[in-house]
Parts: structure tokens; sequence; C-alpha cells
């Protein structure tokens, strides 16, 4: 049995040993925001927040996430209330085929919560560990210097 | 309605100052995904789902021997194995071709092919079953090299033989252009195998509906080239099958070819057999390996010139090595070859084009289709010319480039002058002459960096041309809210098309882009659209767009002119409302009017069609008109070259391109950003190898693709609107073209910095260390 708080809501959730913590958050609580393009740790598309840091939820084991606090990109805005990343996200044209921009936002959305989200040659290396194959990089940045500046 | 109607319409669109084309407009999928809402196919599994996947050969040619599937059968959660002979309709996977089997029969031709499917109730019990199937090889010899595959004693990969298509171009008298030429060089260029890789994998959801019909979900480009085969494989009238597009987690050619089918197919079979929901997908590796690569190519160009730089000859040579079935091939080296000189007018030119079946993996489509290659190969060619000649590459591609005038090397006319306005603006931003002399100026400091620039330039025949039958049906509905609902088989996977056909249609009907609702691509709701390929959708399916748009005005008009007591050539279509034009205070709302014809008993429902004009060439000479028109490009590199590790890093691109008419600027800025960083790295670091046949660069450790820092600092773009002929409202192709000049425009900014010019991708490290070990200018510290 894991305890965990996902955006705000505690779950309990029972787990199998070998059950990884982007299948329970997908198909167990149906985060569906949370994506998954490799298996390895490699695209990052899985990313979430855990315990207010970004992390793989395809690499880390379910139970591991016993007692914490996950951030997926379901839980930071909604459609009436965006949040100033997903907001710039859609000014900035930074939306193309779309995996990878769940991911993208909560690292966009990281940044700003540590307040790293003015330097760009950091914010470019925050973004080292996503795979983006419609390059949508520089939309990325631009996104996160928007929201950065205050919307 | 008649083409003379729809010409006016749009004429009179053209003819105003447009309300919402060319503004700012967010995509219209763009809030679902920063919200992260479900719509992708494995977001969208209602019940507990059966698990396929294939048994696959490890051996690029082999016969079957026998194949022994008890063990498989007696694992615990394995409830159906499939193989070729428990296929109820025709064993028939290949997109284009019939030459694939879904599953192999007596024969494999490449490694990864699928033998059979095991189907079971979770991932770990089908693993277990695959791991438990015994298939029984006999290897046969192999061809890998096409130049080998072409020798009359080589393995012969299908019947009628290796060589697939030979494409031809014969214009002038080459020999003769030689002969006249002061200066003529020739030179072998090669770029390898590589990988579109769509960040989603291939995924398909197939559950049987209580009527027997099969539905099918899926992530692909072409729902109806998917449910062509599943309908066959699957033996089932055409009633019984609907395919559904899911949004797609990217596509770039590798989802319009063979593997969408397959695992569409695989789940389909599992949930026909099985009453069941299934559920098929590839891991990761297992994409890389059977998805369709962009194809090997080895091309040798010979050029003449005279000494002050007027281009008399060209020469080429084109090897395309194909996987061991067509898919795309014959198509991809037809682009190619008619593409081989690049943008330039030369009076003479002799090419053959050869694509050639081999025991590698699969080949097929790939964003620029056969074009990236081409250019480089031209591009780089031109650069060694200007090195030869003394001058300055710019200035070598301006005396020949393609004017207003012009001849192509297929002798077709050009009409615009679409080029020449993206090289001048290409020059003036990225200051080519200042920047030029500054980075010679730091490179005499002998230190550890070298910088360069280099610019190439494109054409790019638009939309299908030789390629098929270029038609698109888009589909419009009105509900009485004022909605408009536009649904088509054409599909959305990341380039913005769809968003602009909505943009069409709004600007169209005077309403706002948020009126338009996008319904999904469902082969049951709509007819089949053709292809969505070739960057086709906003030229051909936006002229499909605007023709339904067009059909509803004239539905509408006659109503609006009796309410609003004025003629039909008076009203105006604009901010949610229709108005007597010079007298806005005459109006009434879009969604009043549509009301009132609701209420009149008329259905707003309506079928917008266009079809491109059918393009000629001679096969045995390539001469002629092979597309409708071109789109035209001007890129430039600036790079810099570390001397110690071989690193190259790109600091800048400008990129001009000849669009025709920007529907939607800000999808456009992101396409070209994201397409000159996807070709970015197909110069520096993308290459598919196989060793024999079998990959070795499988997961993104093996296969290296570009990651933000890698990406430029800086892309300046700049879009001229040069009319193309037949695309909605003058728009040319975008969607693939940004892709096809990264590679040529690099080697030549990277030969600019180092001295020498690399005529094989990628400039990997390695690749450029041995240059300059060769050129006596590695650092040493």
């Amino acid at each position: 049995m894991v305890e965990l708080k996902v955006n705000g809501r505690p779950y309990r959730v029972e787990v199998t040993e070998n059950e990884l913590l982007v299948d329970v958050l997908r198909y167990r609580l149906g985060f569906m925001g949370v994506k998954q393009g490799c298996g390895e740790g490699d695209c990052g598309l899985c990313l979430v927040l855990m315990n207010g840091r970004p992390v793989h939820s395809c690499l880390i084991p379910a139970w591991r996430a016993d007692g914490s606090d996950i951030v997926t990109v379901e839980g930071i805005g909604s459609e009436t209330s965006l949040h100033p990343v997903q907001r710039a996200f859609i000014d900035q044209g930074a939306v193309q085929c779309g995996f990878c921009i769940p991911a993208a936002v909560l690292i966009g959305k990281w940044l700003l919560d540590r307040g790293l989200a003015g330097d760009r040659e950091t914010v470019r290396w925050a973004y080292r560990g996503l795979l983006c194959r419609c390059g949508s990089y520089l939309r990325f940045e631009e996104a996160v210097a928007q929201a950065s500046r205050g919307g | 309605m008649d083409e003379e109607t729809i010409k006016r319409f749009e004429q009179i669109l053209k003819a105003r100052e447009f309300y919402v084309v060319g503004k700012k407009v967010a995509r219209v999928d763009a809030l679902d995904a920063v919200l992260g809402r479900p719509m992708y196919t494995t977001d969208l599994l209602t019940s507990k789902a059966l698990y396929v996947r294939a048994v696959r050969s490890p051996h690029p040619h082999a016969l079957i021997r026998s194949i022994d599937s008890s063990a498989t059968r007696s694992v615990r959660g394995v409830v159906d194995v499939i193989t070729h002979r428990e296929i109820p309709g025709v064993n028939d996977a290949g997109s284009l071709t019939s030459d694939r089997p879904l599953l192999a029969v007596d024969r494999v031709r490449h490694y990864g092919e699928a033998v059979a499917l095991v189907v079971g109730e979770d991932e770990v019990s089908v693993d277990e079953g695959i791991a438990a199937f015994r298939v029984e090889y006999e290897p046969l010899p192999a061809v890998f090299d096409p130049v080998e595959a072409l020798k009359p004693d080589a393995p012969r990969i299908q019947e009628q033989g290796n060589l697939i298509n030979h494409v031809k171009i014969r214009k002038g008298n080459v020999e003769e252009g030689f002969s006249a030429s002061d200066v003529v060089i020739r030179n072998e260029y090669r770029t390898p195998f590589m990988d579109g890789v769509p960040m989603e994998i291939e995924v398909a959801y197939a559950y049987p509906e209580p009527d027997g019909t099969i539905t099918c979900i899926a992530s692909m480009q072409n729902p109806f080239d998917v449910y062509n085969k599943v309908t066959k494989v699957l033996g089932l009238p055409p009633e019984k099958v609907r395919v559904i597009q899911a949004a797609t987690g990217g596509g770039f050619g590798p989802k319009s070819d063979e593997s969408p089918i397959d695992v569409a197919a695989y789940a389909a079979l599992a949930a026909y057999r099985n009453r069941r929901p299934a559920l098929a997908t590839f891991t990761r590796e297992e994409a890389m390996a059977v998805q369709t690569k962009r194809h090997s190519f080895r091309i040798v160009n010979e050029t003449g010139a005279t000494s002050d730089g007027r281009l008399l000859a060209w020469r080429s040579t084109l090897y395309l090595t194909n996987g061991p079935y067509y898919s795309k091939g014959h198509l991809v080296i037809q682009r190619a070859t008619f593409h081989c000189t690049g943008p330039y007018e030369v009076p003479n030119v002799w090419a053959d084009g050869y694509a050639v079946l081999t025991n590698n993996t699969l080949a097929g489509s790939t964003r620029g289709f056969g074009a990236p290659e081409a250019h480089f190969a031209a591009e780089v060619q031109m650069d060694v010319l200007a090195e030869k000649l003394g001058m300055d590459p710019l200035e070598l591609r301006m005396k020949n480039m393609l004017r207003p005038g012009s001849l192509t090397a297929t002798s077709q006319r050009i009409d615009d002058d679409g080029l020449v306005r993206c090289v001048e603006a290409a020059a003036r931003l990225s200051r080519w002459t200042e920047r030029r002399r500054e980075h010679e100026q730091f490179n005499r400091a002998n230190g550890r960096y070298r910088r360069g620039i280099g610019i190439a330039l494109l054409y790019h025949g638009n939309t299908l041309g030789p390629e098929g039958e270029d038609y698109a049906v888009v589909h419009l509905s009105v509900d009485e809210r004022g909605k408009v609902k536009l649904q088509t088989g054409l599909t959305e996977y990341g380039t913005g098309a769809l968003t602009s056909l909505a943009i069409l249609v709004a600007e169209a009907l005077g309403i706002d882009v948020r009126d338009v609702e996008l319904l999904r691509p469902d082969t049951r709701a709509v007819r089949n659209p053709g292809p969505t390929v070739a960057s086709r959708t906003t030229v051909i399916g936006g002229r499909a767009a605007l023709d339904a748009a067009a059909k509803l005005r004239a539905i509408l008009d006659p109503i609006a002119a009796e309410l609003l007591g004025c003629r039909q050539d008076e009203l105006v279509y604009r901010d949610g409302k229709v108005m007597v034009a010079g007298d806005p205070n005459r109006s009434i709302s879009f969604r009043e009017l549509v009301r009132r014809a609701i209420g009149m008993g008329l259905e707003l429902k309506v079928e917008g069609f266009y079809k491109a004009p059918d393009t000629k060439w001679d096969k045995e000479t390539g001469q002629g008109a092979p597309y409708n028109q071109y789109t035209f490009g001007a890129l430039v590199s600036e790079v810099e070259v570390d001397l110690l590790t071989g690193a190259v890093r790109v600091l800048r691109m400008t990129a001009v391109y000849d669009v025709g008419k920007a529907i939607n600027p800000l999808g456009l800025k992101a396409l070209i950003e994201g397409g000159s960083i996807m070709g970015l790295g197909h110069a520096l670091t993308e290459e598919f190898l196989l060793s024999d046949g079998v990959p070795v660069t499988l997961g993104f450790q093996g296969y290296s693709i570009p990651t933000s820092v890698e990406s430029p600092f800086e892309i300046v773009q700049e879009v001229v609107e040069s009319e193309g002929k037949i695309g909605a409202l003058g728009a040319k192709a975008m969607g693939e073209i940004p892709v096809v000049l990264p590679m040529a425009s690099i080697a030549n900014a990277v030969a600019h910095a180092i001295g020498y010019h690399i005529k094989e991708t990628p400039l990997k490290p390695s690749r450029i260390l041995e240059a300059l070990e060769e050129l006596g200018i590695a650092y040493r510290p």
C-alpha cells in the first residue's frame, strides 16, 4: 500500500513490487497528462515534480513514491485559470505535436518556482533532459521568458 | 459547386483585407495540450485490453523452416497466437504496393520482420510468450549495399529483382556542356539511414462493437491507408471496420508508412479473434528497428561551368538504398532525382536515379522525401565549385539561381520570383558579407575554435505531383449555436495544418477561429481525402476547406440578402456578423442567420473538394512539369568548430522561405524553427547504423537527436509571399520544407570554418577530427 499526494489530493494505492510510478499515475489514478516515450529515462516525457523536484516517473518504482507529493500537468492550472507557463506556451506557439508539452510545461513551472526562469542559459540546460522531435526548444525558452516577465 | 464560382469566391477573399488569415492565432489544440488533457491513443483506453506484440526475425534474410508455438501457448496469460495462417483475410500490409506481408510466410527479408503475434492478458505474459516461441530459420545470402544489390549475381530480394525504379533526366546535351566548360568537378556524397523518431511510439487500440464492427483508434497520418489494409487483413466488409485517428504525437513520415498499418492490424486481429479490446504498440527500440527510415543515399555529382561561374552541365547518379519492400522508395528517388541540380538553371542535365532493394530494415517516407539528400549533394557541390572558381558562394548561386523565366532540370518554367526574394532577404538579414569577413578574421587568431558561415538554397516541388492523386475533402457543418464543425480525414500530427484549415474557414465565414471546432478524423464520418503527406494539407486541403465554406455561403447568402434587403454580392461576413457592405448597421449575427436557416429546414452540412491539376512529364527524359508550384528558400548557418574535440556548434541560423501566403504565422514560426533543429540533427549527429542488416543504434542512447542545448541560440526568420498557382489563397507547401536545407547549409558553414568540404553526413566529431588531422589543423593544447 502506497500513500501519496497527487496535485494536492491524497491517494492510497495497492501496488506491486515492479509497478512504476508512471503507470500508477496514468492507469491507476488517471493522470493521462503524464506521457511515455522510451521507458528508459532518455526522453523525459514522463517527467513529474516529486517533492518539488523534476523526476522521470518511468524510472521510479511506485513504492518509492510512498509519502511523496507529486505534481503533474493536470495540477497546475485549469481552462479558466491557466498557469502563466501554460498561457505563455500557447502565446509563443510552443505546441506542435503536443506529446512532450506536459513535461515541458512542468519544467517551466519548476524554473519559475525556483526563480531560475530569468536566465536563458539555465533555462536551456533545464530542457536538456527533454526530447522534442518537433524542435520546439526555442519556443519553450521564449515561453519561460514570457512567464518570468509576468505574462 | 463549379470551379468558376469557387475561383470567384477565392478572388473576393484575396481582394480584401484579411481578418483572420495572417494574424497571430493560437493553435486550435494548444489549450488541450498545455492542460495535459487525454487525447492520444493510450489516454483513451476505456477498458482493460489484451496486449499484442510480434515475434520478430533476428535475421536480415532467411527462410522459415518451421514454427513451433506450443510452448508459447502454455505460458500463463497468453490467450492467442497468430501466424500468417490465422489471418482471415489477405496477408497484405504494404502501404502502397502489396509486396509486404503483415506476417512472414516462408521467408523474412529484414531484421525485425514480424513472423507471428502473441496476444496475452498483459505485457509480461506476452514477453514470456515471445521468449518461448520457436522459429527455425535457414539464413540466406543477404545484400546491404545498393551497388552490390544491382549486380546480376546479387541475392534477389523480391521476384522482380532489386531495382525498383530508375528515374531519368535528359535535358540538352550534357557532353557538349562539359566540353564547353572551363571547370568540371566531380564529387561523391553520402548520407546514412536516419530515423524520423516521432516521440509517440506507434500504437493502436482496437475493440469489437456489439454489431461486429472492429473499431480501431490509433496514432497515424493516414487513417484511410490503415482502414484499407485492416479491412483487407480481417477480410471484413468495408462497413464493419472503422478507424479513428487519435491525437498523434509526431508523424515525420514514418507514421504515414508501414508501421501504423502493422500495429493497427495487430490490434484489430487480436480484437476480432478474441472478441475483446486489444492494444498493440512497440518498445522504443522495436519502433526504431521497424519504422521506415530515411533512405541512405549515395550521389555522384559532376558539374561543369564557365570560368565566370555560369553552370553549363550537370550529371547526377543517385543510389537510394531501400529496405526489402517498396514502401515509398520508388517515389522518393523520383523527388530526389528531379531536384538533383538544386534550384539552379543548368542548360544540360543528365541524371539517373536508382532505387534499390536491400536487406536493411524498412525505409520509406521521412520529412523531405529525398529532397534533403539531393540538396545536400547539390549545395555542397555548388560550394566546392565556388571555391574552385575563386568566387563567393553567394555570388555563384545568385548567378545561376532560378528566376522568373528559368527552366528547371526538368525544363519546367519558373514564373515567380520567390527564390530571388528569399536569397536577397537571407543575405541582408544574415549580413552575409560582413559576417563572412568577421569569421575569417576570427579564424586568423589560430585558436582552439574556428568559425564559418554557409548558405544553401531550396526549391521544393509542391505536394504530390507525380507521387499520386492530389485531391482533398473537407466536411463542414453548422449547429444552432453557430459553431462550425470541421471534419476531414486529413490529420494533425504537429505541423499545425488543421489550424490553418480552421483559419481559412473562419476567414470565409467571418467568424472567430474559436467558433470552428475540429472533429476527429473518422473513416465512418468522412470521405477519403487522400493521404496527409507531401506538405499538402494547407495547400490542397485548404482549397477544399474554402470550397466547403463557399458551399455554406451559397446556402446562407440568399437568406441573409433577403433578411437584410440587399443583393447577395453586397454581403460582408465579418466579426461574427453578416452585414451590408458600406452600411454595417444593417446586419444580422452569424448565429441568428444560421438559426433561421436551420429553422427553414435547411441542412447546413457540406462537403468541400479540391483536386490539383494532373502534372505531366516524360518518363524517358524526365522533361515536363512534374509539380504544380514550387516553394523556395534560403538558409544561412553560422557554426563554431572545436578543433580539439571535433564538435560543431550551430550559433545562428537565418531562414527565409517563400511560403506563398502565410495563413498561420505563429504556426510557421514554430515549424521553421523546429524543422531547422531537426535538420541540424541530420547534419551533425543522426545516423542509423546497421551491421550486416542488424541495427546497432537503437534507443536514444544509440541514435542521438538534437536537444535544447544543441539548438542554435537564434533562428532569424523572414517569410516571403510569392503567390503559388494552386495553393489556398496562394499558399505554398511548408510542412516538410524546413528540414531540407540544414544538412547542406551547416556542411557549407563547417567547410568555411575548416577549409575543407566533408561530403558525408553526419558531421560527427570523429569525422571532423579525421578531416582536421588530414588538414594538419587539429588543436593540441
